[in-house]
């Protein structure tokens, strides 16, 4: 239990008949990348969904950090340390690139509810939010509002939104989606960088990067978690192959 | 945003001038009509904070317009009868002193404000909108029913709230006081839109799940921006009472709602002037079509109407468009 920063337990969630998740147990150690698989409506957004609050399980429990956050709303689970990206981008459309992370930036720095000094003459969250937009490689384009931005820019801006958080964990969920290779090589250096401050469960689509980044991996189908273990396992996993994988990797 | 913004400084330029012209030239129908003008501006500003700046459509700020004056009306109207209002927690005969008015009309509007905002803001798009209708029909109602005030025939108060050293019943003096207020909200406004908490509000109205999804309570933000909407709108209430010596309920209808949403549409929806600019649009029209017909409403429909289609974002972005072109 020590080792396990994020540990979610038996988390179901039904639409009338229809299961979405069903009793997924999963965990997520310090220092490490866990990366979560499967095919398209296997369930693996709606477990994010649920993790960070926006979707409500049925039964189950989630401890982070030895905590037990279950009957948190979504805004206090982000509040103690749950920092996540959207499927699809989900960034302040008509915000500069730079505002939206310094949007991000607000509740850290218990600035939101500042009403009579002008945001933009804070040097500090302007400056911190600078060495995010470097970080992702999009210090060039902080001016540039996020509604103009490629897809791929928008996919980078959204994890800086999260490392802007400075979180207990990451939940990402596609990053990589759409980016071309410069990006995704920027990506999984980034990743393996930040997770050893805040670990990852990573939903990727993108074998390569996952099998490049994950210390661990799941494997979910029908709202099961029908696999988990290190890359090399779930390689060689035949009931992974059969659901997932095939048997060309 | 240039061009903008010194369009911005010529309408300043402009509630200074005309009323001032009209004190010259001794036409005191001026002076009532900027007066007018720059009062629909504050309310429209504040309702311009909630539904320009973060989304909220409300539909009920009518609410808070007319409390501000009913409070105004039914004090000054206790003061000026020497009638005792209440005995008890403590005993009072109202006021007539526009300094001690003013602070009861913004606590009590932002009271309001805290209630229907802690109960509406829980819905969101048509239910919002419906909520904040209800509750301003609620009042309305309440006003129409209720004698000791006058019931639906409104409440006179014969003589315009004082304030110490000042002739408040000049029209220029009164109008100037009037200036005032609209300067100090267009001020906090513009204090409030700069801040962290403006750009949390105006991150609200585009995308709220994802400001959620970074901390922040949006629900205290979004009350919180209702109760400074609501407030300022109340403060514009009571400034019309003192500004007609009377008030009715005709305030609290869901047409004072639509007419303060109308200027904050011609104006220019999230563009601090916009209500201002909307409201004396409204007014010049009034008075210019209503001398022709009864049924000038239907020409500002049409106008209405095209600028939706054509303009969208109001009168206001036509010279922000005119920047860009000339770029």
């Amino acid at each position: 239990m020590k080792n396990k920063i994020l540990n979610i337990k038996n988390l179901s969630k039904s639409y009338g008949a229809f299961k979405v998740t069903d009793e997924i147990t999963i965990d997520l150690h310090f220092d490490e990348i866990h990366a979560l698989i499967g095919p398209n409506g296997a369930g693996k957004s709606t477990l994010i969904k649920q993790i960070v609050g926006s979707v409500k399980h049925d039964i189950g429990s989630i401890i982070l950090d030895q905590e037990d956050i279950t009957d948190l709303t979504d805004v206090e689970r982000a509040k103690i340390g749950i920092s996540r990206t959207f499927q699809v981008s989900s960034i302040i459309p008509q915000f500069s690139a730079i505002d939206n992370i310094v949007l991000s930036l607000l509740d850290k720095s218990s600035k939101t509810f500042q009403m009579f000094k002008s945001v933009r003459n804070n040097k500090e969250l302007y400056s911190n939010a600078n060495k995010i937009l470097n970080e992702i490689e999009l210090f060039e384009k902080s001016d540039i509002s996020a509604c103009d931005l490629s897809h791929g820019d928008r996919r980078k801006l959204e994890v800086g939104l999260a490392l802007a958080m400075d979180p207990k964990v990451f939940l990402f969920d596609e990053p990589m989606a759409g980016l071309d290779e410069s990006g995704t090589n920027m990506m999984i250096n980034l990743f393996k960088k930040i997770k050893s401050n805040s670990p990852i469960l990573l939903i990727e689509h993108d074998m390569d990067a996952v099998f490049a980044l994950a210390d661990r991996v799941s494997v979910i189908n029908y709202g099961k978690i029908v696999a988990t273990g290190t890359v090399d396992e779930i390689r060689k996993n035949e009931l992974v192959r059969d659901v997932y994988l095939g048997y060309e990797i | 945003m240039i061009v903008e913004k010194i369009f911005n400084k010529w309408i300043l330029v402009f509630l200074f001038l005309i009323p001032v012209l009209g004190f010259i030239f001794e036409e005191p129908y001026y002076i009532t009509l900027t007066t007018k003008v720059v009062i629909l501006g504050i309310a429209g500003i504040g309702l311009n904070l909630a539904l320009g700046y973060c989304g909220l459509i409300s539909f009920g700020h009518a609410a808070f317009f007319g409390l501000g004056g009913y409070v105004t009306g039914i004090l000054s109207f206790h003061a000026l009868n020497s009638e005792l209002m209440f005995s008890w927690p403590f005993v009072s005969s109202g006021s007539s002193d526009m300094l001690v008015i003013w602070p009861i009309v913004i606590l009590s509007s932002a009271f309001l404000a805290l209630i229907i905002g802690l109960l509406s803001l829980r819905t969101t798009g048509v239910y919002f909108i419906m909520i904040t209708l209800a509750f301003a029909q609620m009042l309305y109602f309440f006003a129409i029913s209720w004698p000791n005030y006058g019931g639906e025939d409104g409440l006179s108060i014969y003589m315009r709230n004082s304030l110490p050293i000042i002739n408040t019943m000049d029209p220029l003096t009164f109008y100037f006081i009037c200036l005032c207020w609209l300067l100090i909200v267009i001020f906090i406004s513009a204090k409030l839109i700069n801040s962290s908490f403006g750009m949390a509000f105006q991150a609200i109205k585009q995308n709220e799940e994802r400001v959620k999804s970074v901390g922040i309570e949006t629900f205290k933000v979004k009350l919180l921006v209702f109760v400074i909407s609501g407030t300022i709108t109340g403060l514009a209430g009571s400034l019309y009472t003192d500004l007609n010596r009377f008030i009715s309920p005709s305030v609290l209808n869901w047409q004072m709602s639509g007419e303060i949403m109308v200027f904050v549409i011609l104006g220019g929806i999230a563009r601090l002037y916009g209500p201002l600019v909307g409201a004396a649009f409204f007014i010049v029209l009034e008075q210019t079509l209503g001398g022709y017909t009864e049924n000038w409403q239907f020409w500002l429909g049409l106008i209405l109407i095209l600028e939706i289609l054509y303009v969208r974002t109001g009168i206001l972005s036509l010279f922000e468009k005119k920047l860009k072109y000339e770029k």
